[in-house]
């Protein structure tokens, strides 16, 4: 009696290998969180810092109420008027602090935006001449790509005074 | 003239290489991620200027319900008390001195418990922190 063979074949069956491997992929790319990466930078005074003298008065005080108004120098202003309200005090004094003083109860994110408000006004000096003006993101990203050469001008002098060194400086 | 039959071509596409491509792939994601140390979601407020912040750096986050989560950088975010913030500051100094700190805090948060928490970070002496935030689009904020 003869017995049927069939004939082995001497390949190793690599055809699902891409598969599985792109399904690795696949499930790898689903589960990845995006971690967001970016955000405004706030420098806290050095240790060596000398406490700045700032007169109550020659300050513009932002106030942050409950809700979420702005109330700028004891008037009701929007988030857009800040600037125009800004321009002619920081053309006179480029040095002009500027302070954020949310409420306890308004929410943080309102404080962040007036914060980027702040952030995006830059001053220009030369000489006698002061330039102040908005920038936004579009000049930002040109800049990093030209370079840290790439001048913008110096930022606003902004604080954010917290609730303890209000109660101990302030009254 | 006879002309000679051409030869058959395979109709075979080659696919042993697909594999070392796509593994290739997975080898280059797996290299480049890096690994969330906080993976506390929340809704971060937006901010036209946003600013790359650096890779080494420690995490506080703060949740709308006033929940507070640290990592300095090396492990896991861990919840702690709001007093406690202060210690975990100041310890983080000591250790990674110059490290920035990253402020991870929902936009819906009242503003005493940031108002602590930055508090917490001038007394420890933390030299920069990060308020960590989501893009504006320019046209929205015009509106």
């Amino acid at each position: 009696m003869k017995l049927k063979t069939t004939p082995l074949s001497d390949e190793i069956p690599t055809s699902s290998m891409a598969d599985i491997a792109f399904l690795l992929i696949v499930y790898f790319m689903v589960t990845t969180t995006f971690a967001a990466t970016r955000g405004l930078d706030f420098s806290l005074p050095k240790d060596d810092d000398t406490p700045p003298i700032v007169e109550k008065e020659e300050a513009v005080l932002i106030e942050i109420r409950p809700a979420g108004d702005l109330v700028v120098d004891q008037e009701v202003k929007q988030l857009g008027d800040i600037f125009d309200y800004l321009k002619p005090k920081l053309e006179r004094n480029p040095k002009k602090p500027v302070i954020i003083k949310p409420d306890p109860e308004a929410p943080y994110g309102q404080m962040v935006a007036v914060f980027d408000v702040l952030r995006r006004i830059k001053i220009k000096q030369e000489g006698t001449a002061v330039q102040v003006y908005e920038i936004d993101l579009r000049a930002i990203q040109k800049a990093e790509e030209e370079g840290e050469e790439s001048d913008l001008g110096k930022d606003v002098n902004v604080s954010i005074p917290t609730q303890r060194e209000i109660e101990s400086f302030w009254f | 003239m006879r002309l000679k039959r051409r030869h058959e071509a395979g109709a075979v596409i080659p696919t042993a290489s697909m594999a070392d491509i796509a593994f290739l792939l997975i080898v280059f994601f797996m290299v480049t991620i890096t690994f969330e140390k906080d993976k506390t979601q929340v809704a971060l407020p937006k901010t036209e200027l946003r600013f790359e912040v650096p890779k080494e750096a420690a995490y506080i986050s703060v949740t709308d319900n006033g929940q507070i989560r640290v990592t300095n950088g090396e492990y896991m975010s861990t919840p702690v008390p709001l007093d406690d913030v202060v210690s975990f500051a100041a310890n983080l100094v000591v250790e990674f001195p110059g490290r920035p700190v990253v402020l991870k805090a929902d936009n819906n948060v009242p503003y005493r418990n940031i108002d602590k928490v930055i508090d917490s970070l001038k007394q420890a002496k933390v030299e920069k922190i990060f308020l960590l935030s989501e893009q504006r689009t320019v046209d929205a904020s015009e509106g």
